[in-house]
């Protein structure tokens, strides 16, 4: 039996790209490759237990993150304030569906965790060794999604 | 109609209702809930004639709470709106009693094919 040991950065490229394009518009898509310099504004993280354990991250910069919030709420581009409480919400709900959806593919059963949200970068366990990293750009600016496996 | 949406991401709640007019169910009353506790006090006191429930929820998770309402007697349509969309998953939801489960990220035309058997 081949068990896996991470997703490959095709599948989690497939899956970010899926919900990007369902819940933020598909008319100013995620540009594949690093964008330049990553001040973490907002991160976020789900771990996978089960036949299969895993970290799933999210990290994006402030202002897009209060645009991911905007856009997933519906509001009016750029004319609404978002609260940090809304933003986390969206944050902590962006990488529910991207670790939900790499659960998926991964061997299970396994159990998903409620995710945990930072203003900053959030902390990982001190054992856990990065298996994929997925590096785009959106509206000109970068963000990182990455899976962490134990080491 | 009246439905019932719970999840603990009220962001996730307003995609959700967002959806639902998109999908072409305007006119329903939604209910609010936003853990698996709230939603089934929620069952008892708003009657709703349908359930659309996140499964990973603090308090009360949504398959407990689908267990925990046909255990009461409950036999409202429940359906699972959810993260996780793995045979396994899908599995068990339908062992538990639910009509479907629509896998996030999701689109008006799954909500309708969902929910046309339902509501229409």
């Amino acid at each position: 039996m081949t068990v896996l040991s991470a997703p490959s950065l095709t599948d989690v490229q497939m899956v970010v790209d899926e919900v990007w394009g369902t819940f933020l518009g598909t008319e100013e898509p995620l540009v594949p490759g690093p964008a330049g310099d990553l001040e973490v504004g907002w991160s976020a993280a789900v771990s996978i237990t089960g036949e299969w354990r895993g970290l799933v991250s999210v990290e994006l910069p402030g202002p897009m993150a209060a645009e991911v919030t905007r856009r997933m709420l519906g509001l009016v581009d750029g004319l609404d304030p978002t609260s940090d409480e809304d933003v986390a919400d969206a944050v902590g709900e962006l990488v529910n569906m991207i670790g939900g959806n790499v659960k998926s593919l991964m061997p299970g059963p396994s159990t998903l965790s409620l995710p945990v949200v930072a203003a900053g970068r959030v902390a990982r366990p001190s054992d856990v060794v990065e298996a994929c990293r997925l590096d785009a750009g959106w509206g000109g600016a970068p963000l990182v999604v990455s899976v962490h496996v134990h080491a | 109609m009246k439905i019932l949406v719970a999840d603990d991401s009220r962001v996730m709640r307003q995609i959700v209702i967002r959806t639902l007019r998109q999908a072409g169910y305007a006119g329903h009353d939604i209910v609010e809930a936003e853990n698996g506790r709230d939603a089934l006090e929620k069952v008892r006191s708003e009657a709703p004639d349908l359930v659309l429930s996140d499964w990973n929820m603090p308090e009360m998770n949504g398959i407990d709470l689908l267990a925990a309402l046909r255990a009461a007697g409950s036999a409202v349509p429940f359906g699972f709106v959810t993260s996780e969309g793995s045979p396994d998953m899908r599995a068990r939801a339908e062992a538990g009693g639910a009509l479907f489960l629509i896998a996030k990220p999701f689109t008006p035309e799954a909500f309708d094919e969902a929910l046309a058997p339902v509501l229409r």
